[in-house]
């Protein structure tokens, strides 16, 4: 019989990123309205599309109602109780890395993200966005020789204006969903990268989103285009600082791949969660949509959810162009009194499209953790597939796991095929592993890596290394 | 709409039942169910409102049972002709309820009803008058098996309720068959008791004429080591709806559903289950069966519910489903809601065509693909008719569906 308070004790690792960086910020006021939007678009000296763009998102948003079809309880959030721009003060312009604040690039480092030049090695191009501003991209010019434009969202408006205009809320319109709206109202920065004709992005790219304030919300919105026959892989990492509030994160996510284009996107997702009686942590709402536009074409979302108090999430796929794949790898870990309700869509509109849904929920202590998916074959999808498989590990008896797949087929020449499992860690296998001489701990750990074998193979190596290690500290001493 | 508007306008009428003014009573606050949640969402309203279109008969007409006349062992009732009943031999009785035990048993389920999830009961129950009401307690073992049919008249509304209880020990095979003629509405609400260690297999086959309708809704309550089987088949209706709810109240039972249903021509057939474990060492085996073809829409929506009580719970779904045609529609959602970490939950589903490399290899040996379509089809049905208990030695289902289709 496994000791169920051993099991317990085992996951009380605290928050390692929780700290808080004093640094001087620039803030505006509380509270969401035109003018706040004019401001906002104002200080990043934004052009008149995108003011427009971000009203006409306003005056829908104030017209939407706040979706409440999660299986998700959280306090009511006031809108208006939120600062909708922050930034660290610096110099009006920074020409090199070395302009920056020190203590942001210490914050950076502390985090173990590699902006300083002589981390070079890592071969990994970085944008670190702090609370609503870019900080730093770095490997811009070896980017440039090869055409990819990776900057901030900012500055391509500035500089690549009609790369925005056309792009922009194309896979994610406006009027979305409410978060959705949110964001378009208000977002700060973000990522852009944009992948020409035929160029295979000599290294991966990765961004870093950092919360530091307390009361401001964070709104990113990245955009990724990969032209014809070319192909990226970006990752993505977010953490914040412990606070006894509860602090708002709406971003949107839009990839647009061309004919024969290729787009990876990983994440791994370790905000604030809030602390054991459930006081605080980032409440996530976010919206990350694909479209295959072209033929062939591929995108494939990876994700590890391990933080966050309440997690909104549904990375999808629009398979428009013949051919075009779509993939979704997902490990989606609660503890304590966290709440994910997060899945994915896949929408095959396009002939011969696939796509392929592998989801795996852990919940412990007294968490609730939902898949919710989409899986539906339009009238033109013939010769299209799609497997989907979402198991769910329960850990201890507090913990919920739901599955509520959605599957809807209007194309008989087309093959659907679902399914979801439940189980908890096997006694036999703790005993077989503990009676070779294996610690109780690390038992219950290689046993979780296990079950998310799957999904961690299709991560970026570096990644899978740091997943695997979060997993394992996440889970200590809630294994029953 | 206009019983809504009769149910909407009624005052307390001296007729009604204590049973129909409390439905009324409920309903009459919001008197249709909220489009918008996630048991209405897909179902159409045009054809909910035909349904609700005709007026109430409560005295229907004579009508052909299906069935060859000679067939003799079986015990059989028809709702709203023969409600008196008193069978006692010497392995078994069965007895109608009384009105008293009638009342308590249906207020007690009515206290526990919610607006959205038991419209079609709530419905029922305020249209269905007192000798539609067929209520039975089954007692004994080695029991003749047990007919019950259900029969809507064209042009009119029928609401037929059945309640049975089975008392302990007992061990009986029943079929219940609801016909629609054509344009009628049949609301047919059944309410199952199993006590400890009762057995019932259960058959349900529905099947209507052009352009019938059905609201059927099965509520079965299973105490400790009852086991219950269901098997059911629904076909050639407009519009149905086939709702179960399924509670094993102190757990340690067994549950095992395998069914059917096949639309065409432009018909909605959609099955709602609902299925909770209230106890240790539950047991289900689940799998629904869809076939669409022409313009019609399929649904199915399962939801498994184990809460931290039901530890050691054993349950599988399965939704297979077959789209025939490029205008037809499949909706199909198993879900799972678990909190007891000892389990053992799976669910799966599948949406295809048929089996393009199996077609191919008969055809290689010289069967046409008709008659290739036929034998894949057949052993698509076999599965599900095979479980409906008697009909299947004396009235030919899977003939009749192949001939159909």
């Amino acid at each position: 019989m496994v000791n169920e308070n051993l099991v317990k004790d085992v996951v009380k690792e605290p928050y390692k990123y929780g700290f808080v960086t004093d640094i001087e910020t620039e803030k505006i006021e509380k509270g969401l309205n035109e003018d706040i939007i004019k401001l906002i678009s104002q200080k990043k000296e934004e052009p008149k599309f995108l003011l427009d763009f971000r009203i006409k998102a306003f005056k829908k948003w104030q017209k939407m109602k706040e979706p409440d079809w999660a299986a998700l309880g959280y306090k009511k959030i006031d809108y208006q109780d939120i600062i909708y721009y922050s930034a660290p003060k610096q110099k009006e312009k920074i020409s090199s890395l070395d302009e920056v604040d020190p203590k942001l690039l210490e914050t950076f480092d502390k985090l173990g993200i590699p902006l300083t030049e002589q981390k070079k090695l890592t071969n990994v191009a970085v944008d670190a966005v702090f609370d609503s501003v870019s900080i730093a991209t770095t490997f811009r010019e070896e980017l440039a020789e090869h055409g990819v434009i990776f900057c901030s969202i900012s500055e391509a408006v500035k500089n690549h204006a009609d790369l925005i205009e056309k792009y922009l809320g194309t896979v994610v319109p406006a009027s979305d969903n409410y978060f959705a709206a949110l964001n378009s109202a208000v977002f700060s920065d973000g990522s852009f990268v944009y992948i020409p004709k035929g160029v295979t992005c000599p290294m991966d790219l990765s961004s870093y989103f950092r919360i530091n304030s307390g009361d401001s919300g964070q709104f990113e919105r990245t955009l990724i285009i990969a032209e014809e026959s070319s192909s990226v892989s970006y990752l993505e990492g977010c953490t914040a600082p412990m606070f006894d509030t509860n602090t708002l994160h709406a971003a949107v996510v839009e990839l647009i791949a061309l004919d024969d284009a290729s787009i990876k996107y990983s994440t791994v997702q370790n905000w604030y969660a809030g602390d054991e009686e459930g006081i605080g942590g980032i409440f996530n709402f976010v919206t990350k949509r694909g479209k295959c536009l072209g033929k062939r074409s591929k995108i494939s979302w990876s994700q590890v959810e391990t933080g966050s108090a309440i997690t909104w999430k549904y990375p999808s796929c629009l398979l428009l162009g013949e051919e075009s794949v779509g993939e979704f790898y997902s490990v989606a870990l609660t503890n304590n009194l966290q709440q994910a309700d997060t899945g994915t869509k896949m929408i095959h509109i396009g002939p011969k499209t696939k796509s392929t849904i592998v989801s795996k929920g852990i919940s412990a202590g007294n968490s609730k953790n939902s898949y919710r998916g989409l899986v539906k074959m339009g009238t033109k999808a013939t010769g299209s597939r799609n497997y989907s498989q979402c198991d769910s590990m329960l850990i201890g008896d507090q913990a919920s796991a739901n599955t509520f797949p959605y599957i809807k087929s209007q194309q008989p020449n087309s093959e659907i095929e679902h399914e979801a499992s439940t189980c908890r860690i096997s006694e036999d296998q703790l005993f077989y592993l503990q009676s070779r001489g294996i610690e109780f701990e690390e038992a219950v750990s290689m046993m979780v890596s296990g079950f998310c074998r799957d999904v961690f193979n299709q991560l970026p190596m570096e990644f899978a290394a740091e997943a695997d290690k979060l997993l394992a500290l996440k889970l200590e001493g809630s294994v029953g | 709409m206009k019983i809504i508007e009769k149910i909407k306008t009624n005052k307390s009428d001296n007729n009604l039942t204590e049973i129909q003014k409390i439905c009324l009573h409920k309903l009459q606050s919001s008197p249709l169910p909220n489009p918008k949640s996630e048991l209405w969402r897909l179902s159409n309203k045009s054809k909910l409102s035909t349904f609700l279109d005709y007026s109430v008969n409560e005295k229907d007409s004579k009508f052909e049972i299906p069935y060859p006349k000679n067939y003799q062992s079986a015990i059989r009732f028809i709702i709203g002709e023969n409600c008196q009943i008193q069978l006692i031999e010497k392995n078994y009785s069965i007895q109608q309820l009384s009105e008293n035990e009638l009342q308590k048993y249906i207020k007690e389920q009515i206290s526990f009803f919610k607006q959205n999830e038991n419209w079609s009961d709530l419905l029922n129950l305020s249209l269905s008058c007192k000798n539609n009401i067929l209520g039975l307690k089954i007692n004994g073992s080695k029991i003749p098996p047990i007919e019950i049919f259900s029969h809507a008249s064209s042009n009119s509304l029928n609401a037929k309720t059945l309640v049975i209880f089975l008392e302990k020990n007992c061990d009986v095979e029943l079929l219940q068959v609801n016909l629609g003629e054509e344009n009628s509405s049949l609301s047919q609400s059944t309410f199952f008791c199993l006590k400890e260690n009762s057995t019932v297999n259960h058959g349900v086959v529905s099947y209507g004429e052009n352009r019938s309708n059905l609201l059927n809704s099965l509520n079965v309550i299973q105490q400790k080591n009852s086991a219950y089987n269901l098997g059911s088949l629904h076909f050639k209706f407009n519009y149905a709806r086939f709702e179960i709810s399924i509670k094993q109240s102190a757990g340690n039972a067994k549950t095992n559903i395998k069914g059917m249903q096949i639309t065409k021509k432009d018909e909605q057939i959609s099955t709602y289950t609902k299925i909770e474990f209230n106890g240790p060492n539950g047991f289900l085996d689940q799998i629904n069966k869809s076939l669409a073809d022409d313009k019609s829409h399929a649904i199915f929506e399962g939801s498994i519910i184990v809460p931290k009580i039901a530890q050691r719970t054993d349950a599988s779904q399965l939704s297979r489903n077959l789209l025939l045609s490029n205008l037809a529609k499949i909706d199909t959602k198993p879900q799972l809601e678990i909190i007891a970490d000892d389990v053992k939950c799976k669910h799966g589903a599948t949406i295809s065509q048929l089996n393009e490399e199996e077609l191919f290899y008969m055809r290689t040996r010289g069967i046409t693909l008709t008659e290739a379509s036929k034998l894949q089809l057949s052993s698509y049905f076999q599965e599900i008719i095979s479980f409906i208990p008697i009909s299947k030695d004396k009235w030919d289902l899977l003939d009749k569906l192949l001939n159909e289709n």
